[in-house]
């Protein structure tokens, strides 16, 4: 058997490249996290779970400060959802847990979908658009936006301008980050992959508002570490070098960027996403008997 | 040269408490978690749990340790271990976004923007409670 410091230093080095890899793809850290390590650590998916979402929760509270006071992340935005997403979440967590230890092979119902979800996160991201400044006219903005004045502005170097902007649809989003702090909650997997392209598509937010705006709506799932933590879920022997790796691989990972094609990276990751996903699936539907043990 | 922005009173007040409390959050995490590793005080043996990490949490710590983990008792009543040290700034960086609502809430520009965030503190506080009796 192999020595146990030889897990931590994997998970360590694991992160640290995901870290790297992350802020030049535009993937985020949290969704490769879960789905790799489950495959290929010996560490059950709840363990696994709840660094993924310790990991997501440190990360966004190590931007945001910097974000909100670019006049990127958007506090206003944040205020509405947050009570919504911090039950959802928590609700979530708690279905998570209950899947995989009171029913009978729950971990690999867990493994299965946590594979159905990754594959929508892969079709998510290959078919999303990216509108960089999204036209919200007066007549699209939603009353409920416009009484709670949810606007915002910023300096735009590329354009050597401020740039200001308005939200359309909250009440449909209000419904969807509800779905959406469900899945971060059940899978610890961030929620960035949704939140973006909910932010920028369907509510208008131009696109650097909406990736800032996901990582402050991220740290509302924090309550959701209580549960992991509530079931004895979170281990420092997976945790810490999880959060270590990310937080230095993130650093090496700004300057790569400078460096190199973002465009190559990002599908490489995505690619990685589509693999981890079908592992999973492959791996649930093995414990569960569907399939013979083929990996 | 960037030109001025406004940017809410309510952001910076949030984001300073958030800057403060993750960088001591971090460091009470990792710093007993590096004496965890080094053998110093260790609650959960890592020399035992290596044969149990790929069992469910339940069986984890019945195997581990004999007990059935239930609420944050473990952490609370074991701080004199390293690991569980560690967990205190695992609790710090959840509550983080906690306080950093409640430095908001004393700077909102309305009473609906005060109650919203009130609403998801107290929510945030509610849920953490249960989690620990559930």
């Amino acid at each position: 058997m192999t020595a146990w410091w030889f897990w931590p230093l994997f998970l360590f080095i694991f992160t640290l490249v995901i870290g790297i890899i992350s802020p030049v793809s535009g993937v985020g850290g949290g969704v490769l996290y879960v789905p790799l390590a489950t495959v290929l650590t010996p560490f059950n998916v709840d363990f696994i779970r709840g660094a993924g979402l310790v990991m997501a929760v440190t990360s966004a509270l190590s931007s945001v400060p910097y974000l909100l006071r670019k006049g990127l992340a958007n506090i206003r935005l944040y205020a509405v959802i947050a009570p919504i997403m911090v039950i959802t979440s928590v609700i979530g967590g708690i279905v998570g847990l209950w899947v995989s230890n009171a029913l009978p092979n729950g971990k690999y119902y867990v493994k299965l979908l946590l594979g159905i979800i990754i594959l929508l996160v892969f079709f998510i991201m290959i078919t999303s658009k990216r509108l960089e400044f999204p036209e919200v006219r007066d007549e699209d903005v939603d009353s409920w936006s416009r009484k709670l004045g949810i606007v915002g502005e910023w300096y735009e170097p590329s354009l050597d301008r401020i740039v200001q902007y308005k939200i359309k649809n909250l009440p449909i989003g209000m419904a969807l980050f509800a779905i959406i702090g469900f899945i971060a909650g059940m899978f610890g997997l961030g929620a960035g992959w949704a939140n973006v392209p909910l932010l920028n598509i369907v509510m208008g937010a131009p696109i650097k508002v909406a990736t800032a705006t996901s990582m402050l709506i991220i740290t509302a799932n924090a309550p959701a570490i209580g549960i992991y933590l509530a079931k004895g879920a979170i281990l420092p022997v997976v945790v810490v070098p999880s959060i270590l790796g990310i937080t230095i691989g993130a650093r090496i990972g700004a300057k790569v960027a400078e460096i190199i094609r973002p465009a190559f990276v990002r599908w490489l990751v995505i690619g990685v996403l589509f693999l981890a996903g079908v592992l999973n699936i492959i791996k649930g539907l093995e414990g569960l008997g569907y399939l013979p043990h083929i990996i | 040269m960037a030109e001025k922005i406004r940017v809410d009173p309510m952001a910076l007040a949030f984001a300073k408490l958030m800057t403060i409390f993750t960088v001591v959050g971090i460091i009470l995490m990792v710093a007993p978690a590096i004496l965890y590793f080094m053998g110093q005080n260790q609650y959960i043996p890592l020399s035992k749990a290596m044969y149990y990490w790929g069992n469910s949490t339940v069986k984890f710590w019945k195997n581990v340790k004999g007990i059935t983990v239930h609420g944050y008792d473990w952490v609370f009543k074991n701080l004199q271990y390293t690991d569980c040290q560690s967990m205190i700034g695992v609790i710090l960086l959840m509550l983080t976004p906690l306080i950093s609502m409640f430095a908001a809430i004393a700077k909102a520009p309305s009473k609906v923007y005060a109650i919203l965030l009130l609403i998801a503190s107290a929510e945030f506080i509610l849920s953490i409670i249960l989690k620990g009796i559930l």
